[in-house]
Protein backbone atom coordinates (compact mmCIF):
# COMPACT_ATOMS: atom_id res chain seq x y z
CA UNK A 1 0.00 0.00 0.00
CA UNK A 2 1.74 3.22 -1.04
CA UNK A 3 1.68 5.82 1.49
CA UNK A 4 1.64 8.76 -1.06
CA UNK A 5 1.58 9.45 -4.53
CA UNK A 6 3.93 11.05 -7.10
CA UNK A 7 3.72 13.11 -9.84
CA UNK A 8 6.09 15.52 -11.72
CA UNK A 9 5.31 18.85 -12.35
CA UNK A 10 6.19 20.28 -16.14
CA UNK A 11 5.58 24.03 -15.48
CA UNK A 12 5.45 26.21 -12.44
CA UNK A 13 1.65 26.98 -13.09
CA UNK A 14 1.17 23.23 -13.76
CA UNK A 15 2.65 22.79 -9.86
CA UNK A 16 0.41 24.68 -8.53
CA UNK A 17 -2.64 23.41 -10.29
CA UNK A 18 -1.51 20.04 -8.72
CA UNK A 19 -0.91 21.05 -5.61
CA UNK A 20 -4.25 22.77 -4.93
CA UNK A 21 -6.45 20.00 -7.16
CA UNK A 22 -9.08 19.38 -4.83
CA UNK A 23 -9.82 16.35 -2.50
CA UNK A 24 -5.74 15.31 -2.68
CA UNK A 25 -3.75 16.68 0.41
CA UNK A 26 -0.48 17.71 -1.83
CA UNK A 27 3.04 18.68 -1.28
CA UNK A 28 5.30 20.37 -3.03
CA UNK A 29 8.99 17.72 -3.73
CA UNK A 30 12.19 19.46 -4.24
CA UNK A 31 15.13 17.74 -2.67
CA UNK A 32 13.27 15.47 -0.62
CA UNK A 33 16.33 15.52 1.98
CA UNK A 34 13.95 16.14 4.64
CA UNK A 35 10.80 15.12 3.43
CA UNK A 36 11.06 11.58 3.13
CA UNK A 37 11.94 11.47 6.97
CA UNK A 38 9.20 13.74 7.20
CA UNK A 39 7.15 10.67 6.00
CA UNK A 40 8.85 8.23 8.60
CA UNK A 41 7.43 10.37 11.12
CA UNK A 42 3.96 11.51 10.11
CA UNK A 43 2.87 8.67 7.49
CA UNK A 44 -0.10 10.87 6.78
CA UNK A 45 1.76 14.11 6.32
CA UNK A 46 0.47 14.25 2.20
CA UNK A 47 -1.67 11.87 0.05
CA UNK A 48 0.46 13.10 -3.19
CA UNK A 49 4.11 14.75 -3.71
CA UNK A 50 4.46 17.42 -6.64
CA UNK A 51 7.84 16.85 -7.74
CA UNK A 52 8.80 20.23 -8.59
CA UNK A 53 12.41 19.32 -9.00
CA UNK A 54 12.96 19.67 -12.38
CA UNK A 55 11.21 22.48 -13.63
CA UNK A 56 13.83 24.81 -15.05
CA UNK A 57 12.03 28.17 -14.42
CA UNK A 58 13.12 27.15 -10.57
CA UNK A 59 16.20 25.92 -11.16
CA UNK A 60 17.32 29.36 -12.74
CA UNK A 61 19.37 31.86 -11.05
CA UNK A 62 20.25 35.09 -12.69
CA UNK A 63 21.22 38.73 -12.10
CA UNK A 64 19.01 41.29 -13.28
CA UNK A 65 18.01 44.74 -12.95
CA UNK A 66 19.94 45.37 -9.57
CA UNK A 67 18.55 42.22 -8.31
CA UNK A 68 19.91 38.62 -7.97
CA UNK A 69 16.96 36.12 -8.38
CA UNK A 70 17.31 32.33 -7.42
CA UNK A 71 14.82 29.63 -8.44
CA UNK A 72 13.14 28.03 -4.91
CA UNK A 73 14.44 24.89 -6.38
CA UNK A 74 18.10 25.70 -7.22
CA UNK A 75 19.82 23.04 -5.16
CA UNK A 76 22.75 24.30 -2.74
CA UNK A 77 25.13 23.62 -5.05
CA UNK A 78 24.08 25.23 -7.85
CA UNK A 79 23.81 28.75 -5.36
CA UNK A 80 27.10 27.90 -3.89
CA UNK A 81 29.13 27.84 -7.12
CA UNK A 82 26.83 30.38 -9.04
CA UNK A 83 29.22 33.35 -10.20
CA UNK A 84 26.17 36.02 -9.92
CA UNK A 85 25.76 34.85 -6.01
CA UNK A 86 29.75 34.36 -5.46
CA UNK A 87 30.33 38.08 -6.92
CA UNK A 88 27.33 39.69 -4.61
CA UNK A 89 26.45 37.99 -1.37
CA UNK A 90 29.89 35.48 -0.01
CA UNK A 91 27.27 35.09 3.03
CA UNK A 92 24.86 32.97 0.44
CA UNK A 93 27.10 30.83 -1.04
CA UNK A 94 29.27 30.69 2.17
CA UNK A 95 25.57 29.30 4.00
CA UNK A 96 25.10 26.94 1.23
CA UNK A 97 28.54 25.24 1.42
CA UNK A 98 27.73 25.11 5.23
CA UNK A 99 25.04 22.89 4.76
CA UNK A 100 25.22 18.80 5.32
CA UNK A 101 27.89 17.13 2.46
CA UNK A 102 27.83 16.95 -0.75
CA UNK A 103 25.03 14.45 -1.46
CA UNK A 104 22.68 16.77 0.99
CA UNK A 105 23.57 19.78 -1.47
CA UNK A 106 23.35 18.01 -4.59
CA UNK A 107 19.55 17.53 -3.56
CA UNK A 108 18.50 20.07 -0.94
CA UNK A 109 17.36 23.14 -2.31
CA UNK A 110 17.17 26.98 -0.90
CA UNK A 111 13.25 26.71 -1.31
CA UNK A 112 12.99 23.97 1.13
CA UNK A 113 15.07 25.08 3.41
CA UNK A 114 13.08 27.91 4.16
CA UNK A 115 9.71 26.42 3.71
CA UNK A 116 10.77 23.70 6.64
CA UNK A 117 12.17 27.02 8.43
CA UNK A 118 14.16 24.94 10.79
CA UNK A 119 15.40 27.26 13.63
CA UNK A 120 19.04 25.77 12.42
CA UNK A 121 18.74 26.57 8.89
CA UNK A 122 21.89 27.70 7.30
CA UNK A 123 20.18 29.47 4.43
CA UNK A 124 17.87 31.73 6.39
CA UNK A 125 19.88 34.05 8.37
CA UNK A 126 21.98 34.64 4.89
CA UNK A 127 18.55 35.52 3.28
CA UNK A 128 17.72 37.58 5.94
CA UNK A 129 20.83 39.65 6.13
CA UNK A 130 20.28 40.30 2.66
CA UNK A 131 16.63 41.50 3.26
CA UNK A 132 15.66 38.62 0.51
CA UNK A 133 12.04 38.86 -1.15
CA UNK A 134 9.96 35.20 -1.13
CA UNK A 135 8.19 34.99 -4.06
CA UNK A 136 5.15 33.19 -3.65
CA UNK A 137 2.22 31.90 -6.59
CA UNK A 138 -1.13 30.98 -5.62
CA UNK A 139 -4.36 30.01 -7.59
CA UNK A 140 -5.50 33.51 -7.16
CA UNK A 141 -1.78 35.24 -8.16
CA UNK A 142 1.29 36.05 -7.00
CA UNK A 143 2.98 37.40 -4.09
CA UNK A 144 6.25 38.66 -2.36
CA UNK A 145 6.71 38.44 1.06
CA UNK A 146 10.26 39.33 2.55
CA UNK A 147 11.99 36.04 4.14
CA UNK A 148 11.94 37.50 7.33
CA UNK A 149 7.81 37.79 7.39
CA UNK A 150 8.00 34.28 5.66
CA UNK A 151 9.49 32.49 8.47
CA UNK A 152 7.39 33.37 11.79
CA UNK A 153 9.12 31.27 13.71
CA UNK A 154 11.21 27.45 14.05
CA UNK A 155 9.19 25.72 11.71
CA UNK A 156 6.65 27.92 11.21
CA UNK A 157 5.72 30.22 8.07
CA UNK A 158 3.16 31.84 6.78
CA UNK A 159 3.15 29.90 3.14
CA UNK A 160 -0.35 30.27 2.47
CA UNK A 161 -2.16 26.83 1.57
CA UNK A 162 -1.41 25.29 -1.76
CA UNK A 163 0.68 28.10 -2.34
CA UNK A 164 4.53 27.25 -4.31
CA UNK A 165 7.72 29.38 -3.51
CA UNK A 166 9.17 30.05 -6.61
CA UNK A 167 11.94 32.10 -6.09
CA UNK A 168 13.84 34.46 -3.86
CA UNK A 169 15.16 37.87 -5.00
CA UNK A 170 17.68 40.14 -2.76
CA UNK A 171 18.91 43.67 -4.25
CA UNK A 172 22.64 43.22 -5.16
CA UNK A 173 24.67 44.89 -2.33
CA UNK A 174 26.45 48.70 -2.68
CA UNK A 175 29.53 48.47 -4.20
CA UNK A 176 32.43 47.74 -1.41
CA UNK A 177 30.08 45.61 0.29
CA UNK A 178 31.74 42.75 1.66
CA UNK A 179 29.80 39.77 3.87
CA UNK A 180 30.31 36.64 5.51
CA UNK A 181 28.54 33.73 6.97
CA UNK A 182 30.01 31.56 10.16
CA UNK A 183 28.32 28.13 11.28
CA UNK A 184 29.70 26.61 14.65
CA UNK A 185 28.62 23.01 14.29
CA UNK A 186 29.90 19.83 16.79
CA UNK A 187 31.81 18.58 13.89
CA UNK A 188 33.54 19.97 10.72
CA UNK A 189 30.64 18.23 8.13
CA UNK A 190 27.29 17.00 8.25
CA UNK A 191 26.69 19.00 11.90
CA UNK A 192 23.41 20.59 12.28
CA UNK A 193 24.28 24.37 13.28
CA UNK A 194 24.52 25.05 16.86
CA UNK A 195 24.67 28.67 15.77
CA UNK A 196 25.35 30.68 12.96
CA UNK A 197 26.07 34.42 12.40
CA UNK A 198 25.68 36.13 8.95
CA UNK A 199 26.87 39.59 8.24
CA UNK A 200 27.78 42.43 5.41
CA UNK A 201 28.89 45.68 5.85
CA UNK A 202 30.71 48.77 3.71
CA UNK A 203 33.01 51.27 4.73
CA UNK A 204 32.50 54.63 3.55
CA UNK A 205 35.84 57.21 2.40
CA UNK A 206 37.03 57.48 5.09
CA UNK A 207 37.21 54.01 6.59
CA UNK A 208 34.13 54.39 8.93
CA UNK A 209 30.95 51.88 8.87
CA UNK A 210 28.65 53.21 6.27
CA UNK A 211 26.37 49.68 6.52
CA UNK A 212 26.71 46.54 9.18
CA UNK A 213 24.23 43.94 9.25
CA UNK A 214 24.02 41.05 11.20
CA UNK A 215 21.50 38.06 11.68
CA UNK A 216 22.34 35.05 13.47
CA UNK A 217 20.45 31.68 13.32
CA UNK A 218 19.73 29.27 16.12
CA UNK A 219 20.36 31.73 18.41
CA UNK A 220 16.44 33.64 18.52
CA UNK A 221 13.19 32.09 17.76
CA UNK A 222 12.36 35.08 14.99
CA UNK A 223 15.61 35.28 12.78
CA UNK A 224 15.49 38.89 12.21
CA UNK A 225 18.07 41.87 11.29
CA UNK A 226 19.62 42.69 14.71
CA UNK A 227 18.96 46.44 14.21
CA UNK A 228 20.86 47.60 17.70
CA UNK A 229 23.75 45.79 16.64
CA UNK A 230 23.68 47.64 13.10
CA UNK A 231 23.13 50.90 14.41
CA UNK A 232 26.03 50.48 17.06
CA UNK A 233 28.11 49.89 14.46
CA UNK A 234 27.68 52.65 12.12
CA UNK A 235 29.61 55.70 11.42
CA UNK A 236 32.33 54.14 13.77
CA UNK A 237 35.99 53.07 12.75
CA UNK A 238 36.09 49.49 12.37
CA UNK A 239 38.35 48.15 15.20
CA UNK A 240 38.56 45.30 17.36
CA UNK A 241 36.98 47.37 20.40
CA UNK A 242 33.95 47.95 18.28
CA UNK A 243 33.57 44.43 17.15
CA UNK A 244 33.53 43.23 20.99
CA UNK A 245 30.87 45.76 21.63
CA UNK A 246 28.79 44.67 18.89
CA UNK A 247 29.69 41.27 19.82
CA UNK A 248 28.25 42.25 23.48
CA UNK A 249 25.20 43.78 22.14
CA UNK A 250 24.13 40.34 20.13
CA UNK A 251 24.64 38.75 23.19
CA UNK A 252 22.08 41.00 24.71
CA UNK A 253 19.74 40.83 22.13
CA UNK A 254 19.83 37.00 22.20
CA UNK A 255 19.00 36.91 25.57
CA UNK A 256 16.41 39.72 25.31
CA UNK A 257 14.25 37.57 22.59
CA UNK A 258 14.93 34.03 23.44
CA UNK A 259 15.11 34.81 27.17
CA UNK A 260 18.39 33.01 29.35
CA UNK A 261 18.15 29.59 28.38
CA UNK A 262 19.61 25.72 28.73
CA UNK A 263 21.78 26.78 26.27
CA UNK A 264 22.99 30.09 26.89
CA UNK A 265 25.93 28.99 28.84
CA UNK A 266 27.53 27.87 25.64
CA UNK A 267 25.73 30.05 23.45
CA UNK A 268 26.71 33.32 25.40
CA UNK A 269 30.88 32.81 24.97
CA UNK A 270 30.18 31.24 21.46
CA UNK A 271 27.96 34.30 19.88
CA UNK A 272 30.75 36.91 21.47
CA UNK A 273 32.94 35.23 19.69
CA UNK A 274 31.43 34.48 16.37
CA UNK A 275 30.05 38.34 16.06
CA UNK A 276 33.59 39.62 16.64
CA UNK A 277 35.13 37.03 14.20
CA UNK A 278 32.46 37.62 11.27
CA UNK A 279 32.84 41.57 11.67
CA UNK A 280 36.59 41.34 11.70
CA UNK A 281 36.19 39.27 8.20
CA UNK A 282 33.74 41.82 6.91
CA UNK A 283 35.38 44.78 7.39
CA UNK A 284 38.88 44.01 7.44
CA UNK A 285 39.63 43.85 4.21
CA UNK A 286 42.57 41.53 3.39
CA UNK A 287 42.31 39.86 6.60
CA UNK A 288 40.04 37.99 5.93
CA UNK B 1 3.99 3.31 -10.66
CA UNK B 2 6.27 2.61 -14.23
CA UNK B 3 9.60 3.80 -13.66
CA UNK B 4 12.08 3.84 -16.50
CA UNK B 5 16.15 5.34 -15.77
CA UNK B 6 19.05 4.83 -17.41
CA UNK B 7 21.23 2.33 -15.15
CA UNK B 8 24.93 2.03 -15.80
CA UNK B 9 24.07 2.81 -19.44
CA UNK B 10 21.41 0.46 -19.68
CA UNK B 11 17.75 1.25 -20.17
CA UNK B 12 15.35 -0.19 -17.33
CA UNK B 13 11.66 -0.37 -16.64
CA UNK B 14 10.07 -1.74 -13.87
CA UNK B 15 6.83 -1.22 -11.57
CA UNK B 16 7.43 -0.30 -7.98
CA UNK B 17 4.68 2.02 -5.40
CA UNK B 18 5.36 5.48 -5.73
CA UNK B 19 6.62 5.55 -2.26
CA UNK B 20 9.74 3.84 -2.57
CA UNK B 21 13.08 4.57 -2.08
CA UNK B 22 15.97 5.09 -5.03
CA UNK B 23 17.65 2.77 -2.71
CA UNK B 24 14.96 0.08 -2.32
CA UNK B 25 14.31 0.03 -6.19
CA UNK B 26 18.33 -0.57 -7.07
CA UNK B 27 18.65 -3.34 -4.11
CA UNK B 28 15.00 -5.31 -4.01
CA UNK B 29 13.78 -4.54 -7.00
CA UNK B 30 16.83 -4.73 -9.53
CA UNK B 31 19.51 -7.09 -6.91
CA UNK B 32 22.16 -4.72 -7.49
CA UNK B 33 23.55 -5.24 -3.85
CA UNK B 34 26.71 -2.81 -4.28
CA UNK B 35 24.52 0.06 -3.08
CA UNK B 36 24.75 -0.29 0.94
CA UNK B 37 21.66 0.92 3.23
CA UNK B 38 23.53 2.52 6.36
CA UNK B 39 21.77 4.80 8.83
CA UNK B 40 19.21 5.15 6.02
CA UNK B 41 18.61 9.31 7.15
CA UNK B 42 21.09 10.53 4.78
CA UNK B 43 24.59 10.63 7.11
CA UNK B 44 26.11 8.06 6.36
CA UNK B 45 26.26 8.36 2.69
CA UNK B 46 27.07 4.34 1.92
CA UNK B 47 24.06 4.98 -0.33
CA UNK B 48 25.44 6.90 -2.44
CA UNK B 49 24.52 7.03 -6.11
CA UNK B 50 25.44 9.53 -8.93
CA UNK B 51 22.24 11.00 -10.37
CA UNK B 52 22.88 12.44 -13.75
CA UNK B 53 26.58 12.93 -12.85
CA UNK B 54 25.88 14.21 -9.30
CA UNK B 55 26.40 12.44 -6.07
CA UNK B 56 23.07 11.84 -4.14
CA UNK B 57 21.99 9.67 -0.96
CA UNK B 58 19.50 6.90 -2.95
CA UNK B 59 18.31 6.42 0.53
CA UNK B 60 16.61 9.68 0.50
CA UNK B 61 15.65 10.00 -3.01
CA UNK B 62 12.55 8.50 -4.31
CA UNK B 63 12.66 5.72 -7.28
CA UNK B 64 10.04 8.21 -8.73
CA UNK B 65 12.46 11.44 -9.29
CA UNK B 66 15.09 9.54 -10.74
CA UNK B 67 12.22 8.59 -13.74
CA UNK B 68 13.65 9.29 -17.30
CA UNK B 69 17.56 10.13 -15.62
CA UNK B 70 20.81 8.12 -15.14
CA UNK B 71 22.09 6.69 -12.06
CA UNK B 72 25.21 5.16 -12.24
CA UNK B 73 26.20 3.00 -9.06
CA UNK B 74 29.21 1.26 -7.87
CA UNK B 75 27.88 -1.62 -10.33
CA UNK B 76 28.78 0.67 -13.52
CA UNK B 77 32.35 1.44 -11.81
CA UNK B 78 34.08 -1.20 -13.42
CA UNK B 79 35.89 -1.94 -16.17
CA UNK B 80 34.02 -3.96 -19.60
CA UNK B 81 35.39 -6.91 -17.70
CA UNK B 82 34.26 -6.65 -14.34
CA UNK B 83 37.57 -5.94 -12.83
CA UNK B 84 38.25 -2.85 -10.61
CA UNK B 85 38.92 0.49 -12.38
CA UNK B 86 41.62 2.25 -11.40
CA UNK B 87 40.27 3.80 -8.40
CA UNK B 88 39.15 1.05 -7.32
CA UNK B 89 42.24 -0.70 -7.60
CA UNK B 90 44.16 2.33 -5.53
CA UNK B 91 41.67 1.72 -3.05
CA UNK B 92 42.90 -1.79 -2.84
CA UNK B 93 46.63 -1.29 -2.91
CA UNK B 94 46.60 1.75 -0.71
CA UNK B 95 44.33 -0.28 2.19
CA UNK B 96 41.36 1.79 2.10
CA UNK B 97 39.38 -1.27 2.23
CA UNK B 98 38.29 -2.77 5.52
CA UNK B 99 34.78 -4.10 6.40
CA UNK B 100 34.37 -2.11 2.63
CA UNK B 101 31.15 -1.54 3.87
CA UNK B 102 31.61 2.32 3.41
CA UNK B 103 33.29 1.32 -0.09
CA UNK B 104 30.72 1.67 -2.98
CA UNK B 105 29.86 5.16 -1.75
CA UNK B 106 33.30 6.56 -1.20
CA UNK B 107 34.20 4.90 -4.58
CA UNK B 108 31.51 7.07 -6.24
CA UNK B 109 32.33 10.23 -4.40
CA UNK B 110 35.52 9.89 -5.43
CA UNK B 111 34.37 9.91 -9.08
CA UNK B 112 32.28 12.49 -8.25
CA UNK B 113 34.73 14.80 -7.01
CA UNK B 114 37.19 13.89 -9.92
CA UNK B 115 34.95 14.30 -12.97
CA UNK B 116 34.71 18.33 -11.64
CA UNK B 117 38.27 18.66 -10.55
CA UNK B 118 41.07 16.56 -11.49
CA UNK B 119 44.27 17.76 -9.68
CA UNK B 120 41.79 17.96 -6.25
CA UNK B 121 43.92 18.91 -2.99
CA UNK B 122 44.07 16.55 0.33
CA UNK B 123 41.38 19.42 1.73
CA UNK B 124 39.10 18.99 -1.49
CA UNK B 125 39.20 15.31 -1.51
CA UNK B 126 38.48 15.17 2.86
CA UNK B 127 35.61 17.96 1.69
CA UNK B 128 34.26 15.68 -0.82
CA UNK B 129 34.21 12.39 1.10
CA UNK B 130 32.47 14.75 4.11
CA UNK B 131 29.05 12.88 3.59
CA UNK B 132 30.73 9.15 4.23
CA UNK B 133 31.64 7.74 6.87
CA UNK B 134 34.30 4.93 7.91
CA UNK B 135 34.39 3.67 10.87
CA UNK B 136 37.53 1.37 9.99
CA UNK B 137 40.49 3.05 7.84
CA UNK B 138 40.71 6.87 9.69
CA UNK B 139 40.61 7.98 6.20
CA UNK B 140 43.82 8.73 5.14
CA UNK B 141 44.09 5.21 3.30
CA UNK B 142 40.80 6.41 1.42
CA UNK B 143 42.64 9.99 0.74
CA UNK B 144 45.40 8.74 -0.12
CA UNK B 145 43.80 6.03 -3.22
CA UNK B 146 41.67 9.17 -4.52
CA UNK B 147 44.93 11.42 -4.50
CA UNK B 148 47.14 9.20 -6.35
CA UNK B 149 44.08 7.82 -8.88
CA UNK B 150 44.29 11.95 -9.54
CA UNK B 151 48.08 12.33 -10.27
CA UNK B 152 48.00 8.93 -12.36
CA UNK B 153 45.09 9.90 -14.49
CA UNK B 154 46.90 13.66 -15.33
CA UNK B 155 50.01 11.71 -16.13
CA UNK B 156 47.83 9.23 -18.87
CA UNK B 157 45.77 12.36 -19.82
CA UNK B 158 47.25 15.39 -18.93
CA UNK B 159 44.39 17.70 -20.56
CA UNK B 160 41.73 16.00 -18.75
Amino acid sequence: MERFGYIRAASVSEAVALLNEPGLKSRALAGSTDIILQFRHDPHYCDRLVDISLIPELRRIEQRGGWVHIGAAATFSDVMSNPSVIASAMVLAQACRAVGAVQIRNMGTLGGNVANAAACADSLPALICLDTVANILTPAGGQALPVSQLVTGPNRTVLPPGGLLVSFSYPVPDSGSRSAFLKLGRRNAMAISRLTVAAMGRLDEHGRVAEARLVTGSATPHIERLIVVEQALTGQQPCAELYQHAANLAVDEMIRLSGFRWSSEYKVPALTAMTARVFAQVFEVGEA
Amino acid sequence: MKLQFNLNGCHVEIEAPADTSLLSVLRDYLGLTGTKEGCGVGECGTCSVLLDGRLVNSCLTLAAQASGRQVVTIEGMSLPDGSPNDLQQAFIQYGAVQCGFCTPGMVLAGEALLASNSQPTRLEIREAIAGNLCRCTGYQQIVDAIQSTAQKRQEVNPNA
